[in-house]
């Protein structure tokens, strides 16, 4: 450790970190665009320049993301000599930058925005044209890319060769006629971790097809929750509508819509990355819903639905439970407590791999597409499902469940969230809220415990499991 | 006849370019020398004591450039010869690689020895033709003799050299961009740190010097530092190969001592101006380096510390003179077009800086300049000043502001009538 | 490209152990020698024998100038424009070959023969105005003398 001075302010910082690193870490604001903690240091966007004082009298100024810190450095990050700087660089920066902050959904979470207000905030010097480039080129199928936006900060291409390893993206061209591309043999659709290149653009040049014009930025708010995609569990961030951004007269499912999904930077989990499947929860989330309870395929009331249920679990002798790897810890402790005495319980993995989806690699996909499963397994075993030839109540807790294995004259409980045809086979059917509607906790295959909380309210006509797990054991509760 | 010679010793003929001809004057004795009596570390001393300065326009001293890579470190080291002379107004190093490649070659050799060095390499611009089919001939002449290859004379000392032709790109001239393109991408120059001699070619410790630098090297060794130091000045020993062309009566590459009178040089040496007319102006060291007026000039003797004190550099000795009736407007217009074009495009300055001074400067030629395109010219200039990458935005910077200041009138007076004060000629007439 | 793999293992003997990378720029330039430009199926086959990213071949092809990934003329006409030939008259020179040709910089003849360019500094600036034609440096060039060489092409 050494110890510099930014600003006049003491600062300690390791040997081998640069004055970007350690004014990071100490909280001292420098504007980067280029630099991310995670990439290597291109210097190509030269807005972090300081001034570094010189006793002799001969101050320097250069890039602080380049800079090895030195004991008793004298850096100073607001100087005239500064300013001046970050003004001219920002005029350049924006001399070709086309002002589409209108029509651009970066607004509103963009660093060149944020910087040329704080520290430049000057008009256009120029008498000529913008340069002119593509406009909406198909970066991908997922990823549209305005050229005329993009700075050329290069973290896009790095991410495709440091972290993602798909050395899909480069940059094609010389000077201002150079132009991200992503390579031609179209290996970039096929990066599963593509789309985190959205989050990386400091401007609005890398966009998501998917909430292209969705929404402005603050009309949104983000929930913190946790992927289900795989026992990974990274965590997300879902944003959707503030309830002061709700529409009224459009259609009012726009106001419980996933608007977007994206990374929680998490040091335990992913980092500051998620992979597409993750981007996607919309496509999970928002699938039809089962919202009506029923009795052998007979819509009723939940209330009636559930004293039914509640009969058959304190008539069964071997009733059997296949207990879901997506409840959340609160709900299977829950479950446990109230009905793993009577139950013989088996950890269910809801989910299978869907053909072509990427199994497992080196970076955060994990081959079990559930996100619960280790927290199963802690309170019911890891043992697979069996039947045995007198199960008489089998009671089904979560997709991912073939009827055509039921065992002959056995009754069914089934709790789903998503409508199924077979949901219409139970005995009972009790639709469930999801992972949107409440709070709770997974854990990882790591063992790491993460939190999501609520997003939507959940439908009246929809129960939550963690309280039906007690109902349903009041009978037993009642006959004991 | 400007001065003592070191490199242009010898009439060029049909043949003087071969390993027989150049075994006839002396050739590979320096290595002998080297190799058999003296350690790596002493080459490198030698080279240092003689005060030989780089050759390619940035003047380092070529020996605190070696010193800094650390013998049997355990890692490779590499030496690539910058041949890649784009800097336009040069076309020295060319004279070299037709007329005495094996002069290069055995200097890389001897530099070799000294730096711990492998494998090495010449990076030659990939639009020359017959330097580069000297140059390969040569090396393929001193492979069949065996100064190339595994017990080179005999020693343990072995080395091998690649010629490694470029494709078209001017950043490739500078030593980072070079080596990056020796690895096979695009020729991105780097931030320092780290040094090169630290961290260059496949990160590894490498030492970039240009041909006529390393050309130098074998004299040095042959005869001694001391008698290096002997020719030029004190602080500006050797020679310089100058190469003049523009409206010059003799153009092509002269060998000039430092310390010869400018005006000699151009007046007699070079037969003077085309047409008898006045200089008006002189680009001393390619257009990378600050133009000055014909008065300034005139006076100046040619060496570092001259050139320094009258605002400019010796830069690439690539030396372009402009007689009186040149536009300057339109000599600007071709540079900045020049720059605009060679920009790779990494850092903001450079990359936005260059197209917006060529549209700038195409606006003024087109007629719709305005007074305040000179200031923009002037703050985009200082927005490069130190804080690119690598040396060609600060470069393009300094020849744009010293032309601007130097004659200024030109710029006025086309802004203000919407044409050039010198009917917008680059030539003299009946001398193109 | 598969017939040229002989030359370019006898190249990398002379090339430090593990630098295949550097081998792409050497590559391209036999390659184009031999078709006259870069194709698709030559960037595929030198991203198998040298194992570099497949995008950091069409960027080098994008970089730099010397690089084509489609055909060009036959007579390659490269007019250098840079200050020590326009000092000596590369602009004439150059609006003479595009009446002459019928086209203007950057374009190729109907007819496949030419194709006319402009260059930047060629390292002859002793010699100008300066004209590259394919790879043959004509030097001390002028409009007769680039005539007389169209001629003599016919």
């Amino acid at each position: 450790m050494l110890e510099l001075f930014i600003d006049g302010k003491p600062v300690r910082a390791e040997k081998n970190e640069t004055v970007l690193q350690a004014a990071v870490a100490n909280g001292i604001s420098i504007p980067y665009f280029c630099w991310h903690p995670r990439l290597s240091v291109p210097g190509n966007c030269r807005i972090c320049l300081v001034e570094v004082e010189d006793e002799k009298g001969g101050n320097w100024t250069d890039i602080a993301c380049n800079m090895p810190v030195a004991e008793g450095m004298r850096v100073l990050t607001d100087s005239d000599a500064v300013r001046a700087h970050r003004k001219a660089m920002l005029q350049l920066i924006l001399l070709n930058h086309p002002v589409d902050c209108g029509i651009c959904d970066k607004a509103g979470e963009c660093a060149l925005q944020d910087y040329h207000y704080e520290y430049s905030g000057l008009r256009s010097v120029s008498r000529d044209a913008k340069v002119r480039a593509t406009k909406f080129h198909p970066l991908s199928e997922r990823i549209v890319l305005d050229n005329e936006r993009c700075i050329l900060c290069s973290r896009c291409v790095r991410f495709t060769h440091e972290i993602s390893k798909s050395h899909a993206l480069g940059i094609q061209e010389r000077g201002d006629h150079s132009l991200v591309r992503a390579v031609e043999d179209g290996r970039f659709d096929a990066d599963p971790y593509s789309d985190n290149v959205i989050d990386l653009c400091p401007v609005g040049a890398l966009l998501s097809r998917s909430f292209l014009y969705k929404a402005r930025v603050w009309y949104l708010q983000a929930t913190p929750s946790v992927c289900p995609g795989c026992e990974r569990g990274c965590t997300v961030q879902i944003w959707h509508r503030k309830p002061e951004w709700h529409l009224s007269a459009l259609d009012p499912r726009q106001n419980t819509a996933i608007a977007r999904v994206t990374p929680l930077e998490n040091p335990n989990v992913n980092g500051p990355w998620i992979c597409n499947k993750g981007r996607d929860l919309a496509r999970i989330f928002e699938r039809p819903r089962a919202e009506q309870a029923m009795l052998t395929g007979v819509p009723t009331e939940l209330s009636a639905a559930t004293a039914a249920a509640r009969r058959l679990v304190a008539a069964a002798k071997r009733p059997v439970a296949l207990v879901s790897s997506w409840g959340s810890n609160e709900e299977l402790a829950a479950f446990k407590a109230h009905l793993g005495g009577r139950f013989a319980s088996f950890v269910k993995q809801d989910c299978r791999p869907a053909p072509g989806e990427p199994l497992e690699d080196d970076l955060l996909i994990r081959p079990d597409k559930n996100p619960n499963t280790a927290g199963a397994r802690k309170l019911f075993g890891d043992a697979a499902p069996a039947f045995r030839n007198d199960t008489d109540l089998v009671l089904v807790w979560g997709e991912g469940f073939d009827f055509a294995r039921l065992p002959r004259g056995a009754k069914t409980i089934v709790l789903d969230a998503y409508a199924h045809p077979d949901n219409a086979r139970a005995d009972v059917f009790l639709p469930v809220s999801i992972q949107t509607e409440r709070q709770g906790h997974y854990t990882n295959f790591a063992g790491v415990v993460s939190a999501f909380e609520p997003c939507f309210p959940k439908r009246a006509s929809v129960a939550d499991a963690e309280r039906l797990f007690v109902s349903l054991a009041a009978a037993v509760e009642a006959l004991a | 006849m400007s001065g003592t010679k070191l490199l242009m010793t010898f009439p060029v003929t049909a043949t003087s370019h071969t390993l027989a001809d150049y075994r006839a004057r002396g050739g590979y004795r320096a290595l002998e020398k080297a190799l058999n009596q003296m350690k790596p570390e002493e080459v490198t001393r030698e080279v240092t004591a003689s005060g030989v300065l780089g050759h390619g326009g940035a003047a380092f001293p070529v020996g605190r450039k070696w010193a800094v890579v650390k013998l049997n470190d355990g890692q490779p080291h590499y030496l690539c010869c910058n041949a890649d002379e784009g800097e336009p107004g040069t076309f020295k190093d060319r004279w070299i690689l037709e007329h005495d490649p094996h002069l290069l070659l055995e200097s890389m050799l001897i530099a070799s020895y000294a730096l711990g060095v492998r494998h090495s390499f010449v990076y030659i611009r990939g639009e020359f033709d017959l330097p580069y089919r000297r140059l390969a001939g040569a090396v393929e002449e001193a492979y069949e003799a065996g100064y190339f290859g595994e017990r080179i004379l005999g020693t343990d000392f072995a080395c091998d050299v690649v010629v490694y032709r470029g494709a078209g790109s001017y950043v490739c001239g500078e030593a980072s961009g070079l080596i990056t393109s020796i690895e096979g991408k695009k020729g991105y120059p780097r931030n320092r740190p780290p040094r090169l001699t630290v961290h260059g070619l496949y990160q590894r410790p490498t030492v970039v010097n240009n041909v006529e630098t390393l050309a130098n090297v074998a004299g040095i060794i042959a005869r001694g530092a001391d008698a290096y130091k002997k020719v030029g000045t004190p602080k500006s020993p050797g020679t310089q190969l100058v190469s003049i062309s523009g409206h010059i009566n003799r153009p092509g590459v002269y060998e000039v001592e430092y310390g010869y009178p400018l005006a000699k040089f151009l007046y007699e040496d070079c037969g003077g101006i085309l047409g008898a007319r006045a200089l008006k102006a002189l680009i001393p060291g390619g257009i990378s380096t600050k133009v000055l007026t014909g008065a300034e000039a005139e006076s100046l003797i040619y060496d570092h510390a001259s050139f320094a004190k009258a605002g400019s550099s010796l830069g690439s000795g690539g030396m372009i003179v402009i007689a009186e009736g040149t536009c300057m407007v339109r000599l600007l217009q071709v540079m900045l077009r020049f720059y605009h074009h060679e920009s790779c495009g990494q850092c903001t300055p450079c990359r936005d800086g260059m197209g917006w001074l060529h549209r700038i400067i195409d606006r003024i030629v087109a007629g719709e300049g305005v007074p305040e395109d000179i200031e923009r010219m002037q703050a985009i200039s200082r927005a490069n000043d130190g804080t690119t990458i690598c040396g060609m935005g600060d470069a393009a910077g300094y020849a744009t502001v010293a032309i601007l200041e130097k004659f200024r009138d030109e710029f006025d007076y086309w802004i203000a009538h919407k044409r050039s004060r010198c009917d917008g000629r680059l030539e003299v007439p009946g001398h193109a | 490209m598969k017939h040229l793999i002989a030359e370019f293992e006898a190249l990398k003997t002379r090339f430090p152990p593990g630098s295949d990378s550097s081998l792409v720029l050497p590559c391209l330039r036999r390659i184009q020698e031999e078709r006259g430009y870069i194709a698709e199926a030559d960037i595929d086959g030198l991203v198998d024998y040298l194992g570099v990213p497949r995008i950091q071949i069409e960027e080098v092809l994008s970089f730099y100038t010397q690089f084509r990934r489609k055909p060009i003329g036959r007579w390659h006409l490269q007019v250098c424009h840079n200050v020590s030939c326009s000092m000596r008259g590369a602009e004439p020179i150059l609006d003479h070959l595009a009446r002459k040709l019928g086209v203007a910089p950057g374009q190729t003849t109907p007819d496949g023969r030419f194709t006319l360019s402009t260059v930047e500094c060629l390292g002859s600036c002793g010699t100008a105005p300066v004209v590259v034609v394919n790879d043959a440096y004509h030097e001390n060039t002028s409009i007769e003398q680039l005539d007389a060489f169209l001629r003599s092409l016919k």
